[in-house]
């Protein structure tokens, strides 16, 4: 599709742009850090889901923007971590928090990893999106068989983390200072994301989503590689869920149905798959609405499935795919007087 | 046991035909469009609220539900002329996932319409009097409405067989899924073809919506529980073809009422096992279609 070829036209930035685009990210990192003393509790809450629903979409589109696998049951990885991590906190397991959000995105690479080399091998397209949708599904009936895990009425009373870093406590009790963790966590993974993106690897990924049959040609493993982005991809969800738990501290089964697979992928394609910063992008554009429209509960569905149509059919390369046609055609004019 | 046998048998067969009442028209659309439309249930659950809301909750005899199930089957296949000149024809030459991608947004969308427009309550509506009451089948209570539903699925396949491999409009239609192009060339109105089948597969919905909605309780999530079998069945059956669609469905359901009755503590999960040994054994299906992929 003409689409496709669009990213590496956007990755050819100047470096006078790529400085800019750097000073105002550290601008942003700063501004969300002292955002607690800037913004009322509840805007602080909302920003701190969008840092969460960021990260999901992020390991959304790697799979999507750049591998070219659709998973439509990525909720469940999200439920993995978020149940694991509300688990270890309210029952006391005794590990570090650190720890627990690392065997957390583990997990979630490590059910992924289960899936890949059962499924991936043989499925794409259609087959992979039923499959993920029908396992999200049976995973929520698990867990609504379990009563450890709150069964239909979900996880509460999740205690937030004390993490013990040998000097001293980081004491993660607070809202504000949970947010503050949140923060830094999410930089990492965002960090981490775009490295692995831009890394030899992430190339690859690249190769295989343009065309998987040139790709095996030129001697590249295509169904390893495939399972290696879904683990990338499922772990950094699982991640995402860990953080949401001490967050809302509470995990409902709300959020391992369709809908919440859904979250992702809208947030994807609204800011523009493919962009890394995208999907980005897009969770803060829906938190924006969604915040807007938050007295009308019917209308969310209506908003959602309306904006998921709009978007595919009118822009399908989201915001900044349109800002980055606006700006072309812009240059293209100037260049000319 | 022998009771037990019979009720898990009729049951199973009875939730089959009602997930196959729901996947014909996906298969359908399939077969033709290569589109897997996941609003599917959603339109269903239009058509199964469209059906209380002329016919109310308790229909005064089988044929006034009969009936009742035909409006709902036209209502919803006006809705489906219209999503098809707004959504469905602009997605017949993008990639699958934009087309998976839209197809659920719009699920979402008729969900939320539901809920605007009926409320987040649930309804429940009676089957008619000449089916609502049981007889015993060797010691197994069977209510005349599961024998009418089971009655409705095998009808529905029968019909769907005759008209795909013997009229010269299942010709037509088997030719324009093979090959539209080439359809095309032989004077085939493919763009016709391809709009009447879209229609046909929301009539479908529509009509399974009215059979079916005595069948459980009424709510906006009605579509996504439903369809969600229908998926699965459709994925069995090796997508587009409608006997494989077929006995995936019966597959499924006796699964499922086997589960529900020997192992009800753990309700709903052999289905997923199943799914998942299917797709292990058989990627494409029981009956892999063409152009399936």
């Amino acid at each position: 599709m003409s689409q496709m070829s669009l990213t590496t036209v956007q990755c050819q930035q100047s470096g006078a742009e790529k400085r800019l685009g750097l000073i105002l990210l550290a601008l942003l990192v700063v501004l969300l850090f002292c955002a607690p003393s800037l913004v009322n509790p509840g805007i602080l809450f909302v920003i701190g889901l969008t840092l969460v629903q960021a990260v999901f979409a992020l390991s959304w589109n790697l799979l999507f923007g750049f591998t070219g696998l659709a998973s439509f049951g990525h909720a469940g990885f999200f439920a993995i971590g978020a149940y694991f991590t509300g688990a270890a906190l309210r029952y006391d397991f005794h590990l570090p928090f650190l720890l627990v959000l690392v065997i957390a995105g583990l997990g979630g690479a490590l059910v992924a990893w289960a899936i890949g080399v059962v499924a991936l091998k043989r499925l794409t397209g259609i087959f992979l999106a039923v499959l993920t949708v029908a396992l999200t599904e049976a995973m929520a009936k698990i867990i609504g068989f379990s009563p450890a895990l709150g069964e239909q009425d979900g996880l509460g009373n999740i205690p937030r983390p004390v993490i013990d870093l040998g000097l001293f406590d980081l004491d993660l009790t607070h809202g504000d200072a949970y947010y503050r963790f949140l923060v830094v966590a999410t930089v990492l993974i965002v960090a981490a994301l775009w490295w692995v993106v831009h890394s030899r690897l992430g190339r690859t990924f690249r190769a295989i989503r343009e065309d998987a049959d040139r790709a095996r040609f030129i001697g590249i493993d295509v169904a390893r590689y495939r399972v290696i982005s879904f683990m990338i991809s499922g772990g950094t969800a699982a991640l995402a869920g860990a953080l949401s738990a001490p967050l809302t501290r509470i995990v409902t089964l709300d959020q391992v149905n369709w809908l919440a697979s859904t979250q992702p992928i809208l947030n994807s394609l609204l800011g523009g798959f493919t962009s890394f910063w995208g999907p980005i992008v897009g969770s803060v554009a829906f938190s924006t609405i969604n915040y807007w429209t938050r007295s009308f509960p019917g209308l969310s569905e209506i908003m959602v499935g309306g904006i998921l149509v709009v978007v595919i059919l009118v822009a399908p390369t989201g915001i900044l795919g349109l800002i980055g046609k606006l700006r072309r055609n812009f240059g293209r004019k100037g260049g000319r007087t | 046991m022998t009771s037990q046998a019979i009720f898990v048998l009729f049951n199973g067969m009875a939730s089959g035909m009602a997930f196959f009442l729901v996947a014909a028209g996906l298969t359908w659309v399939f077969g033709i469009l290569k589109i897997l439309n996941l609003a599917h249930g959603a339109f269903f659950m239009l058509g199964a609220y469209i059906s209380y809301s002329v016919g109310g909750a308790s229909p005064a005899s089988i044929w006034t539900f009969l009936g009742v199930a035909l409006v709902a089957a036209a209502a919803v296949g006006v809705l489906g002329y219209l999503t098809d000149v707004l959504v469905l024809r602009r997605l017949r030459n993008v990639d699958y996932h934009y087309a998976l991608i839209a197809t659920f947004g719009l699920m979402l969308f008729c969900e939320g319409v539901a809920k605007a427009i009926w409320g987040t309550d649930y309804f429940a509506v009676m089957p008619p009097p000449q089916v609502d009451r049981a007889i015993v089948v060797g010691g197994a209570y069977i209510s005349l409405y599961t024998l009418f539903v089971i009655g409705a699925g095998l009808a529905l396949f029968a019909a769907l067989e005759v008209i795909m491999q013997s009229t010269w409009a299942g010709k037509i239609m088997r030719a324009v899924s093979n090959d539209p192009w080439m359809a095309g060339t032989v004077g085939i109105n493919v763009p016709l073809v391809l709009m009447l089948s879209v229609v046909a597969s929301f009539v479908l919905a529509g009509l399974a919506g009215g059979l079916l909605v005595p069948n459980q309780a009424l709510s906006p999530h009605v579509g996504a529980s439903f369809v969600l079998y229908a998926f699965m069945a459709v994925v069995i059956g090796g997508l587009g073809s409608i006997r494989g669609t077929f006995l995936a469905c019966i597959l499924l359901g006796i699964v499922e009422s086997a589960n529900a009755t020997f192992l009800s503590q753990y309700g709903g999960i052999a289905i997923y096992v199943l799914l998942a040994l299917a797709l292990v054994w058989k990627p494409n299906g029981l009956f892999p279609a063409q152009g399936a992929t």
